[in-house]
């Protein structure tokens, strides 16, 4: 029988190689994140290494810090031999930071860290290397002087994301700063931040207009968006002006609306909005503004049930209710994220089943007349679950395999 | 420190309220915005009801957004010298360096260009190509994110920088696994994934079992198997009372859940690839929000050039480029023209796995009929 030789996954093992390899990626145009990793204390050769074997070096490590129990992970590599050591870092609301509070968290990096620092995680919070050894004492440093704290990891209340909002935005619907401060900061969210007691991840976003940087309708458990009721407000004068100074083609704009909802009144030079159609792409306002903007009366949209991992593949969020204020919908979510932990003790929720697997298990209608006590609005869409991935025989991988050398053939002129 | 301090830190610090942490000029403007200019493609002035003016220039990272403290020390002193003292991070881990006149805004993009840093990002550029830690810090990544985003953003720079010109907004995700941490509402997402069903060492995924079949009589499911979306994971008690497992390769989607709670979850790395999925996007422009679908289920992931990557990323973006109208994102250009246009364009093979899907209704706020 022949017997396979397989090289170790070690990273003495495989590092040299992938020393060489890494420094591929220090040329080029664009910044190098190795050359930026080089300036610091990260154990690179783990990361070459596994480029190297093609195959994460990393395995789950172990870690305990007094009374925080989320916001930190702890790895090491299969070897055993590196670990490595990172805080999450709640950032403030809309990441804009005085240069004075970088350089504080600039000096924790250095003093307990490894000088590396990543800008926002996907979960949205900084991400700070830390030295095991003096990871109690960081902790009270980043409290006490940075005046911030170890994040979220885990089954938990995770990074919650606001946009910009009035702080640096003119479309900013409602403040979503104040408003991401206030959730972080009610008696149950907070309570429940400091433990991991869900089944899954919760996440919220607030994103204050429709253009929805936050990407609310999609990856958060609750989405908070901003919009506004009936038609964008016209300033007919400011418009005319616009037009003449050959800034703005109001018949382009019409023609463009993705509600048809814009009408172009040649004769009187005037534009017409139907607010019954307006489906507030912000199309209008944004080739037009300030002469068009968002209407008066304003509002928040709330989709539910989000999510992008979970068990049964990422989900869009469902529409749940349009409100005047965040306020009005933290009872519900207390209520959903109750309810979503008594039906894990029921066994209908598993560990790993995110907000929207459980609506999906209840059903939607049920939740929210039931769980929630309210009326549906709207009607929400199907999509087949979002997920990425196949299970393919040797010739369906020949098949995609010839498909990309061609494509290369045509973009490079083959593979040299 | 007494015990009873250090309990203090289950009630978290957080860095409330928001106001404190914005620099003195952001502060006294809140809510006051009311108007904003372009200038280039990577510079915005936003114009306040006081009269103040912000300019905000966006720089690119490095892939992972990850940076050496010596060199945001160094974007530091210059948001402090030549800024208003403020940087603002982006939730795709850009940097925003905040100022008060056009003069110094392009003063601070020529010297943020001399450290080799990049200005754009705004309008219709490429606004970020976002990737996760994958073999940087990550125990369940398949292929590496970092370094393939690294190679794609040198041969995409120029759409970042707005030298060539896009029809629309173009965000770009990375991901090393299949639980995609990127999110699906980017136009172009790139998936690492196996390529089929995962292998196991038996010895080693013993550490995912229970050590004996008892616990499978009381009705015990060990999480490798639980955590299945589509019950491909058998678990069995062994004649001799261990416990066993097996991968039902039919049943098998390739979603890596186990392998996301069981170190000891392999695969063959040869086989290790990407799938390209397109088409998403948040924003309510155009036809509203829309997930990402996949139309590649699998091309090879080779370092360090990843060749096939990047001409598939280049060869959609032309065929973008050459039929979308102004204004269109991929997703909105997909959506007007149909999946199965798109495929016959790129003469895309067509398995169970890259099915043309056409999405009904609408996304997002729009769910909610005319509000």
């Amino acid at each position: 029988m022949e017997v396979k030789q397989q090289r170790p996954l070690t990273v003495e093992e495989w590092a040299a190689e992938g020393m060489e390899l890494l420094k591929y990626y220090e040329k080029g145009p664009w910044p190098s994140h190795v050359s930026e990793l080089k300036k610091t204390k990260y154990p690179i050769e783990a990361y070459a290494a596994g480029l190297a074997a093609r195959k994460t070096m990393w395995a789950a490590g172990s870690a305990k810090i007094r009374y925080v129990y989320t916001g930190f992970i702890a790895r090491r590599t299969r070897d055993g031999k590196i670990s490595e050591l990172h805080f999450r870092v709640w950032q403030p609301s809309g990441y804009l930071y005085t240069t004075e509070k970088l350089r504080k968290l600039i000096e924790f990096a250095e003093k307990y860290g490894l000088g590396l620092i990543e800008l926002a995680g996907q979960q949205g919070m900084m991400i700070i290397s830390v030295r095991p050894e003096v990871a109690d004492e960081a902790v009270d440093y980043l409290r006490d002087v940075v005046g911030t704290d170890v994040g979220a990891t885990g089954d938990t209340i995770r990074e919650i994301a606001a946009c910009v909002g009035p702080a640096l935005c003119e479309y900013a619907l409602y403040d979503t700063l104040e408003a991401r401060d206030k959730f972080l900061t009610h008696p149950k969210i907070y309570e429940w931040m400091s433990n991991q007691l869900f089944p899954f991840k919760f996440k919220a976003k607030f994103s204050g207009c429709p253009f929805d940087c936050t990407r609310a309708v999609h990856r958060a458990d609750f989405g908070f968006i901003g919009v506004w009721e009936g038609a964008p407000e016209v300033d007919q004068e400011l418009l005319g002006k616009k037009i003449e100074a050959g800034e703005v083609d109001p018949e382009k704009l019409a023609a463009n609306c993705p509600s048809g909802a814009i009408t172009w009144d040649k004769e009187k030079k005037e534009l017409r909005i139907d607010g019954t159609r307006c489906k507030k792409s912000m199309h209008c306002i944004r080739a037009a503004f300030p002469a068009i903007k968002p209407g008066k009366n304003r509002k928040i949209a709330i989709v539910v049930g989000g999510h992008v991992k979970g068990r049964f593949g990422g989900k869009m969020g469902k529409p749940l209710a349009v409100v005047n204020s965040v306020e009005e919908a933290m009872d519900w979510v207390v209520k959903t994220v109750e309810s979503w932990m008594e039906h894990m003790e029921k066994g209908v929720v598993k560990h790993k089943d995110r907000i929207g697997d459980f609506i999906m298990k209840v059903g939607f209608k049920k939740y929210v007349n039931e769980i929630l006590g309210l009326k549906e609005v709207g009607k929400s869409s199907l999509h087949p679950s979002l997920r990425a991935g196949a299970v393919l025989d040797d010739e369906e991988r020949k098949m995609y395999a010839a498909w990309a050398s061609k494509i290369v053939e045509e973009v490079f002129g083959g593979r040299a | 420190m007494t015990a009873d301090k250090v309990a203090e830190r289950l009630k978290k610090k957080l860095p409330v309220p928001y106001i404190e942490w914005l620099p003195e000029k952001v502060r006294r403007n809140v809510g006051k915005w009311v108007d904003r200019k372009y200038h280039g493609y990577g510079i915005i002035e936003h114009i306040s009801a006081s009269g103040d003016r912000i300019f905000t220039v966006k720089v690119g990272t490095p892939p992972n957004f990850r940076l050496s403290t010596d060199t945001l020390k160094r974007f530091v002193d210059i948001a402090d010298t030549l800024g208003i003292g403020g940087i603002k991070i982006t939730r795709n881990g850009n940097l925003e360096i905040l100022t008060d006149s056009l003069d110094k805004a392009l003063k601070i993009k020529e010297e943020v260009e001399k450290m080799g840093f990049p200005v754009g990002g705004w309008g219709p550029t490429l606004w970020s190509v976002n990737s996760c830690t994958a073999f940087l810090t990550c125990t369940t990544a398949v292929v590496d994110a970092p370094s393939i985003t690294k190679v794609l953003y040198d041969h995409l720079k120029p759409y970042f920088t707005g030298e060539v010109k896009l029809p629309a907004k173009l965000r770009i995700n990375v991901s090393g696994c299949p639980s995609a941490c990127g999110g699906f509402t980017t136009d172009i997402n790139i998936v690492g994934h196996y390529g089929d069903a995962p292998t196991y060492d038996p010895e080693k995924v013993k550490l995912c079992l229970p050590k004996s079949a008892k616990a499978l009589e009381m009705g015990h499911v060990p999480e490798v198997a639980e955590v299945c979306p589509t019950g491909a994971i058998k678990v069995f008690g062994k004649p001799d009372g261990t416990v066993g497992l097996e991968v039902i390769r039919p049943k098998c989607i390739a979603c890596g859940r186990c392998r996301d709670v069981c170190d000891w979850i392999d695969f063959d790395q040869s086989k290790a690839g990407v799938a390209i999925l397109i088409g998403g996007k948040a924003s309510n422009t155009g036809k509203g929000p829309l997930p990402s679908i996949q139309v590649i289920p699998w091309i090879p992931a080779i370092p360090p050039d990843y060749k096939e990557i990047v001409a598939v990323v280049k060869k959609i973006i032309d065929v973008w480029r050459e039929n979308a109208r102004e204004g269109e994102r991929i997703g909105d250009w997909v959506a007007r023209i149909g999946m199965e246009q798109f495929y016959k364009m790129l003469n895309i093979p067509v398995t169970k796995w890259n099915k043309p899907v056409a999405l009904t209704g609408e996304f997002g706020i729009r769910q909610f009929g005319p509000i």
